[in-house]
């Protein structure tokens, strides 16, 4: 990865570079986030993760000094200086806007300018997002993903110590995808911080160090991801899709079955191991004449660690 | 190597487009460059008024309404241009782009205001090409009207950024634009002249659409009631600091606000 001519000695090594305590921020429809606290340290990447109108972006604009929180404190590299930290840190929000008439090159040089990011840096971003070859056309031109990839590669430009992300992989194809993967995780070894939002937790599980859930604007849980994930050993996640009324009522009363919920069309369940699992399940689906349509087993995630804590599917 | 084989090597390297393309380091050239790109849009931009002062000024229209009309004109072009730009900006999210740069708001509204006022003084310019190719006028009046048609279109620009801190809606935006520059219009005499005394008088005497009115009235042949080249001169220096200073201060209003 390329690196910036700035230097992280400067910045505070053994204090969060991003601390929120008890902030808020609400809306006059009592809509809205917080209060949550949470600290974003040098390596880390931190997930926030919820379903839409959970506050995610809320709480991303306030990280990201762009949205004034209506209560608590936030402070960047250890100042609740904006200002300052507007020169440390680097914004993906979920619009792409760019002045769409001129081509990634030239909407890059000025971000690049803006952000005091050395001009050797501004290539190798583009051909780390794979949009070099596209560079000179005008982005009006280009497809929605390979916009996303430019909007990343003028985030990434320089190694901005503090990077927040909206949605990270909206529009970015399977490749897209891994890069962003690869890259924020190159990010965490190199010691710089990362703050994200989005529902896609097998995004999340390749990248996060820490993830916040939030519901309904409240922060229901804040931990590092491995303890998440450890506190699913011994379960499996059941993917069930059927024809018929839903089976919810009668699934969630199988011994073993520690959530259930209605998800992509069919049932999202949770249940500990154990044998006979799954013929109970079925015979459970037998008495209720309904069709099944596909069923699937595997090992739990990120959205089952959801489903645990609220009884509730992350992707409606 | 010999100059053969340097073109080989020149050959031999990936074609990538775009290389030598000029890279607008500053917010005003990214937004100008933007602008110049979207050709079509441009040459309509720049044609429109030259539709409006060709037949005023070739079939004789009396000063009075001709300078009311071009007056009107330099006022919308100012108002509109901004304040429907900065909205429909804030409305893709370009605001919020720029509002996370390490760049004083200040800065931000006066780059944004600069680009697009740079165009409008194109179409001013061209306004007053049509005039002094037809019209022959005297060189100063025709100079100082010149820097006021600009400073009125600072001014115009400053009022659709205020206007833009306001509203996240083109079309609300619009709206808010006629209410607050029918008026500022009026005020102005552009309707009615302005009457020699009272409040009426002194009003006018703060809007630079009423010395524009007056210096397109000279220009094409009338005679309003007062004003001198060199009170035109003042005005218009005055006013565009008005109005540069208005803008600086409304970048951080535009950006405070979030759509």
């Amino acid at each position: 990865m390329a690196r910036s001519s700035s230097s992280l000695s400067d910045l505070p090594l053994t204090e969060p570079w991003l601390l929120a305590t008890g902030l808020s921020r609400r809306y006059r429809n009592g809509r809205g986030v917080g209060p949550v606290s949470l600290a974003v340290g040098p390596g880390e990447v931190q997930a926030l993760v919820g379903p839409n109108g959970s506050g995610k972006t809320t709480l991303l604009r306030c990280l990201a000094t762009r949205t004034q929180p209506s209560s608590g404190d936030l402070t960047w590299f250890g100042a609740p200086d904006r200002k300052l930290a507007r020169a440390k840190l680097a914004v993906v929000f979920d619009a792409t806007a760019h002045v769409d008439e001129l081509s990634a090159r030239q909407n890059l040089a000025f971000f690049g300018t803006a952000r005091q990011v050395a001009s050797e840096l501004w290539e190798p971003a583009l051909e780390a997002a794979a949009v070099a070859e596209l560079g000179g056309d005008p982005l009006a031109r280009l497809s929605y993903g390979m916009r996303r990839r430019v909007l990343l590669a003028e985030a990434l430009v320089g190694d901005p110590p503090l990077l927040l992300l909206d949605e990270p992989t909206l529009g970015l194809d399977v490749s897209g995808c891994q890069w962003l993967a690869e890259t924020l995780r190159a990010r965490a070894q190199l010691g710089l911080a990362t703050c994200i939002s989005t529902n896609d937790t097998d995004f999340v599980e390749q990248v996060a160090t820490r993830v916040c859930f939030l519901v309904d604007g409240e922060a229901i849980r804040d931990a590092p991801l491995s303890d998440l994930l450890a506190e699913l050993g011994g379960t499996r996640e059941i993917q069930l899709s059927y024809r018929g009324p839903s089976p919810l009522a009668s699934v969630i009363a199988v011994p073993g079955v520690e959530q259930a919920a209605e998800a992509d069309g069919g049932l999202l369940i949770l249940a500990r191991q154990r044998d006979g699992l799954i013929p109970e399940i079925l015979a459970t689906l037998g008495d209720l004449d309904l069709h099944l349509v596909d069923l699937k087993v595997r090992d739990p995630g990120l959205a089952d660690c959801f489903l645990r804590l609220t009884g509730r599917a992350l992707h409606d | 190597m010999t100059e053969r084989g340097e073109v080989a090597l020149q050959r031999a390297q990936p074609k990538v487009a775009g290389l030598t393309q000029p890279r607008p380091a500053h917010l005003w050239q990214l937004e100008l460059r933007g602008t110049v790109a979207r050709r079509r849009a441009l040459v309509i931009k720049l044609a429109f008024p030259l539709v409006l002062v060709i037949p005023l000024v070739t079939t004789g229209a009396p000063p009075f309404f001709a300078g009311m009309l071009l007056t009107v004109l330099i006022a919308m072009v100012g108002t509109v241009g901004t304040g429907v730009t900065i909205t429909r900006a804030r409305g893709a999210g370009w605001l919020d782009r720029l509002a996370v740069l390490p760049l004083p708001a200040w800065r931000v509204g006066l780059e944004l205001f600069f680009a697009g006022w740079l165009v409008d003084a194109v179409q001013a310019t061209l306004v007053l090409l049509v005039i002094a190719i037809a019209e022959r006028p005297d060189p100063a009046t025709l100079g100082t009207t010149w820097l006021l048609a600009l400073a009125a279109l600072a001014f115009s620009g400053a009022i659709g950024l205020g206007i833009a801190a306001l509203t996240d809606h083109p079309g609300e935006a619009m709206l808010y634009l006629v209410v607050v520059l029918a008026p500022l219009l009026f005020l102005s005499g552009l309707f009615t002249g302005v009457p020699a005394e009272g409040v009426r008088y002194w009003v006018a005497q703060i809007l630079p659409f009423s010395y524009l009115d007056e210096g397109f009235q000279l220009l094409l042949g009338g005679n309003p009631p007062y004003g001198s080249p060199l009170s035109f001169l003042i005005a218009a220096f005055i006013f565009l600091g008005v109005a540069l200073t208005a803008t600086a201060a409304l970048g951080r209003a535009i950006l405070a606000r979030t759509a």
